[in-house]
């Protein structure tokens, strides 16, 4: 009966109250499924690039910048043992898809993974010794294509045609497969101009109980020292780990977003409790137990996170298909023709979203809880002064939240730990949390001011609400914290992404100085997909001469043991005009003619900063053709990547690795060249045979910043959510004061009070508290974004990042969210105004 | 202080006790003694009203039985429990089974049809017995509205519900707190008749706060309070 009169028949009644709780709930519930759904669909669908690709049990043999197909006879001794197969695994994209794919190239005759179910024998054939290809059904069916069609493919930026062997079904699972197109391993190496190497050889045992682990032993005594033997588990974690960062950050600041949904549950129990203090009073009085008052009001909690968290996890898969978009562009910049990631609901994820959002709600009504089982019977509520604020409290309460302060500044300092900034992190919730603590003192220092100052200041509603918020301190304090937690959130992010966007406009400002820039097609998330044909080049530079052509390659490496990216790049070139901004401060063109004259390399900062190499220091690469070891002769700034980068000058690099054609191409133009009509020149020259992108220097800075602003969506989004809860939470507490006061404004209105004045009564608490609020969520929000600038992207990314304060646009916030906070007072002022007088002063005794 | 003299005592230990029993209150700077060394007793069945100007201490008595406060000095019984050293649970038990209270603002919980309202205290204390609710709801008149809303009820209609409610449990003593108060003298009078009628009709004892002369002339005994402090028993 208890849980009928104090929670079921009030619900049921006025469904409003646990509705707009609940949807507080499901968006922060939402934006974590969302979050952790996206993170998972990418990473799965990079495993399955790797994984379903390679099939099961087979060990791998690779070697940064490929391996020599001489390999295949070392390996022959094996023969009896295991099954050798060559693969060479490269990107092209198909014009008519828009969008990039696989092209697998294996010997159809060994290897097992020939698409099963398919009448290959005839075409098998034609795939041997035509250029013809295997066409997965899905992606024939797309491009309306069949058996004897002609494909049309972009490799190395030139337009190529293959035959359509036949049209396969693909082995399940199908997610990789569906964008994978087979063809003969020799005909993929004329493709792409890879004669004599090969990306990898797999090695399958014949038999089944033949141990993997003895195999590998045996395969390394075999293979070069410079080829690694492994897994295919441990390539696909290998390129998991270089998104790590960012999914682990999304998803603790979407966890934080659940947060905020925790503090506006508790606020509505808090003011729940409070507008029901008579109801809890008399059940008391009539014999209710503690333990029945509190199966009541934890009842309201729980259906609370029962409803959010159903709406979340729905609302999240919404959520997730936007989200993937954002995230997707991560992945693709790692492993590009990623497969096309499907989103689906984990059970594991449904179900940890909707625990999270029902412990959130149990934790949240722990304090509103203790205030119920606190309430007096009926007969003592009079003598009650709950409101009174006692310093020492205040005191405690400050002090408390000072040391949490400090324990975030110790957080701070302590290192991250498998790469991901937890410490920082924890640091970050601190400071919220003591945003929690300080909101009491706050709100009552503003009320406390609303009684003093000048006298144009002391208008009777602002006396009054002054007092109104002293009175109500408790439920006030609440409702500011919440507003403080959710600004604290919104401006953190906002001067995150604000800090982020100046310091990639300026650098790509001073990193991208060439006048146009040449590079293969890209796919859908603005990556080039491939590279571009040697021919090019030779083009460019015939056009524009060579001192006016850089052509910038790239291949993966192992650098001092780790894998990065080995660049090369024409640095005598780059050092007329000057590229990417270094480290030391140092003119860039200097440090470029430096490596060149040394042969040196330069590195990005997020390879010196894990490995702890600088200016001065020493690095040893394993190139295809031996290992080497350059001077560090400067580190620059890269926030085009998170990974290593160590670039070369271009003739040192095509040394030792194979050219298998640059991946862009820029152009740096004399003075009174146009680059506008150097373009057309160059595009009239390639004749159609290529297809390539040319952007003007301002067209590709637009389009980093596109880039840029694609990936950050999300966090956009979060900032969004914080706010609407805010506002939730603000509108809930009023409607709560409002409850708790009726008969004090009614008496203030039999005392010549007029409804305008009530009502600006309310308008100017819900002032106060909005300002309250924002004062906490400024200063937190501050201390919180120099954390995730200076800290947490340091220690995800090794980026060091400029902070940048949007003064005005941090001002624009706040001021909106008081007149968001007014807006939604609105309401609840109309409603003050509206009281009538005889039913609320009708004496008690 | 003078003991509160007991005519018309019935037979039997009393059920309620009061053993000077003081009681002082901090208002602000100020400390106030609403009780000071106050001794009565309540007899099973009988009906005893306290009087008194505002201030003189009426609510306090009442809240010191209900177990909702604590004395200062003195013992307050109620049956078999000390309310002066009880715990959380034998306060309830107190409220559950022996004691039931009828306030001036009638206090029906509004989302609760007036049936539900009457069946509250039995729910509280895990026990349903629709007879019993059916019976006081024919006694009060209230049979035809058992499923409206306490909104929907006049002032008198609504203090019948109470009645009813206070009574559910068969307690041995009710608290009325100035029950005819917010209502007018015609429905006043009818509300303290009917009263009168089922507390003895269940053998309750009925201890009434009331500053109204004329309702206490109902009593067995009348004891007035002024400072604090007993100053007749009539």
């Amino acid at each position: 009966m208890v849980l009928r009169a104090l929670f079921l028949r009030p619900a049921w009644r006025r469904p409003l109250r646990l509705l707009v709780t609940a949807l507080g709930v499901a968006i922060g519930v939402a934006s974590l499924v969302a979050t952790v759904s996206a993170n998972r669909a990418a990473v799965a669908a990079m495993r399955q690039g790797v994984l379903e690709l390679s099939g099961p049990r087979a060990l791998e043999v690779t070697c940064p910048g490929g391996l020599d197909e001489a390999i295949l006879a070392a390996l022959r001794p094996l023969a009896d043992r295991a099954a050798v197969a060559p693969v060479v695994e490269e990107v092209a994209l198909l014009p008519a898809l828009g969008d990039a794919v696989r092209i697998l190239g294996i010997d159809p005759l060994l290897d097992p993974r020939l698409p099963s179910g398919t009448a290959v024998g005839p075409s098998l054939l034609t795939v041997l010794t035509e250029r013809a290809v295997l066409l997965p059904e899905p992606l024939a069916r797309q491009l309306g294509l069949a058996a004897g069609d002609t494909l049309a493919l972009s490799v190395r930026s030139r337009l190529e045609e293959a035959r359509v062997a036949a049209v396969v079904a693909p082995p399940p699972p199908t997610a990789a497969w569906e964008r994978t197109i087979v063809m003969d391993v020799a005909a993929a190496q004329e493709l792409f101009g890879r004669l004599g190497r090969l990306d990898r050889v797999e090695v399958r045992p014949r038999s089944e109980r033949d141990d993997l682990a003895d195999l590998a032993r045996e395969l390394r005594r075999l293979v070069p020292a410079a080829a690694t033997v492994a897994e295919p588990v441990a390539r696909a974690a290998g390129t998991s780990r270089m998104v790590r960062a960012l999914h682990f950050n999304l998803t603790a600041l979407s966890g934080i977003s659940l947060l905020v949904a925790g503090v506006l549950v508790a606020t509505t129990l808090a003011t729940s409790v409070v507008q029901r203090r008579s109801l809890i009073a008399l059940l008391r009085s009539l014999g209710a137990s503690p333990r029945q008052l509190a199966t009541a009001v934890l009842a309201e909690a729980l259906a609370m996170g029962v409803v959010g968290g159903t709406v979340g996890v729905a609302l999240g898969i919404l959520g997730a298909r936007a989200a993937l978009a954002s995230v997707r562009v991560t992945a693709a910049a790692v492993l590009p023709g990623l497969p096309p990631a499907a989103i689906a609901l984990d059970p594991d994820v449904a179900v940890a979203g909707f625990l999270l959002a029902v412990g959130v709600a149990a934790v949240a009504a722990l304090a509103p809880l203790a205030e119920a089982l606190a309430t007096p019977p009926l007969q003592g509520l009079r003598w009650e002064n709950p409101q009174a604020a006692a310093a020492g409290r205040n005191r405690t309460a400050l002090a408390a939240a000072a040391g949490l302060l400090l324990a975030a500044a110790g957080l701070t300092q302590a290192p991250p730990v498998g790469g991901l900034p937890y410490a920082a992190l924890l640091a970050s919730l601190a400071v919220l949390a003591a945003v929690l603590l300080a909101a009491g003192p706050v709100v009552q220092w503003l009320a406390t001011l609303a009684n003093r100052g000048p006298r144009w200041w002391r208008a009777p509603a602002v006396r009054l609400a002054g007092g109104a918020l002293l009175a109500g301190r408790r439920r006030a304090a609440w409702a500011a914290g919440a507003v403080g937690i959710t600004v604290g959130l919104a401006v953190a992010v906002t001067i995150m992404v604000h800090s982020f966007r100046v310091t990639v406009l300026d650098w790509s400002q001073q990193a991208l100085r060439a006048d146009v820039w040449i590079r293969p097609l890209a796919s859908p998330t603005g990556f080039g997909v491939g590279r571009l044909d040697p021919e090019i080049v030779a083009m460019a530079q015939e056009l524009f001469g060579r001192d006016a052509v850089d052509p910038f390659h790239t291949t993966r490496a192992v650098v001092s043991g780790r894998e990065v990216t080995l660049g090369g790049g024409a640095m005598e070139v780059i050092a007329r005009r000057g590229g990417v901004p270094f480290r030391s401060g140092e003119d860039s063109r200097q440090v470029f003619r430096r490596t060149a004259a040394r042969r040196g390399a330069v590195v990005n900062e997020p390879f010196a900063n894990r490995t702890g190499l600088g200016e001065g220091d020493e690095v040893t690469i394993l190139t295809p053709k031996g290992e080497i070891r350059r001077p560090i002769t400067g580190v620059f700034f890269d926030y085009s990547r998170q990974e290593g980068m160590v670039v070369l000058d271009r003739e040192d690099y095509l040394a030792h690795v194979p050219d298998d054609g640059p991946r862009e191409i820029g152009l740096f133009l004399p003075p009174d060249r146009d680059p506008a009509a150097a373009r057309e020149a160059l595009l009239r020259r390639l004749g159609g045979r290529f297809l390539v992108e040319a952007l003007l220097n301002r067209e590709l800075r637009r389009e980093v910043i596109a880039i840029f602003d694609r990936t950050f969506a999300i966090t956009r989004a979060l900032r969004v959510v914080s706010v609407v809860v805010a506002v939730m939470a603000v509108l809930t507490v009023l409607f709560a004061l409002l409850a708790e006061r009726r008969r004090d404004l009614a008496v203030l209105r039999a005392v010549g009070a007029s409804r305008a004045q009530v009502g600006a009564l309310v308008l100017v608490e819900a002032a106060l508290v909005g300002l309250a609020g924002a004062a906490l969520g400024l200063l937190s929000g501050c201390l919180v974004g120099k954390v995730l600038v200076e800290v947490v992207n340091l220690q995800s990314f090794a980026w060091t990042l400029r902070l940048v304060v949007p003064w005005p646009n941090l001002a624009g916030t706040v001021a909106w969210l008081v007149a968001a906070c007014l807006v939604a007072a609105l309401a609840p002022a109309l409603a003050a105004s509206r009281l009538v007088l005889q039913e609320e002063l009708r004496e008690e005794g | 202080m003078e003991e509160a003299a007991t005519a018309g005592q019935l037979a039997g230990p009393p059920l309620v006790v009061l053993e000077n029993v003081s009681k002082r209150y901090r208002r602000g700077q100020e400390v106030v003694a609403a009780l000071t060394a106050v001794s009565l007793q309540l007899q099973r069945g009988e009906m005893v009203a306290v009087t008194g100007p505002s201030g003189c201490g009426k609510s306090t008595t009442l809240n010191l039985i209900a177990g909702v406060d604590r004395p200062d000095a003195g013992r307050v019984r109620v049956a078999d429990i000390d309310v002066s050293e009880a715990d959380e649970a034998s306060l309830v038990r107190l409220r559950r089974h022996l004691v039931g209270v009828v306030f001036q603002a009638f206090h029906l919980v509004p989302h609760l049809t007036v049936e539900e309202n009457v069946a509250l205290p039995l729910a509280l204390a895990g026990r349903h017995d629709a007879a019993r609710v059916d019976a006081l709801l024919q006694r009060v008149g209230l049979a035809h509205r058992r499923r409206h809303y306490p909104g929907e009820l006049s002032g008198g209609e609504q203090q019948r519900t109470a009645i009813a409610r206070a009574l559910a449990h068969r307690p041995p003593v009710v608290l009325a707190d100035e029950p005819t108060g917010n209502l007018d003298s015609r429905t006043g009078a009818e509300i303290l008749r009917l009263l009168d009628e089922m507390r003895r009709e269940a053998g309750t004892a009925l201890l009434l706060v009331t500053h109204d002369d004329t309702v206490a002339t109902m009593a067995d005994r009348v004891i007035r309070l002024r400072d604090g402090q007993v100053e007749a028993v009539l």
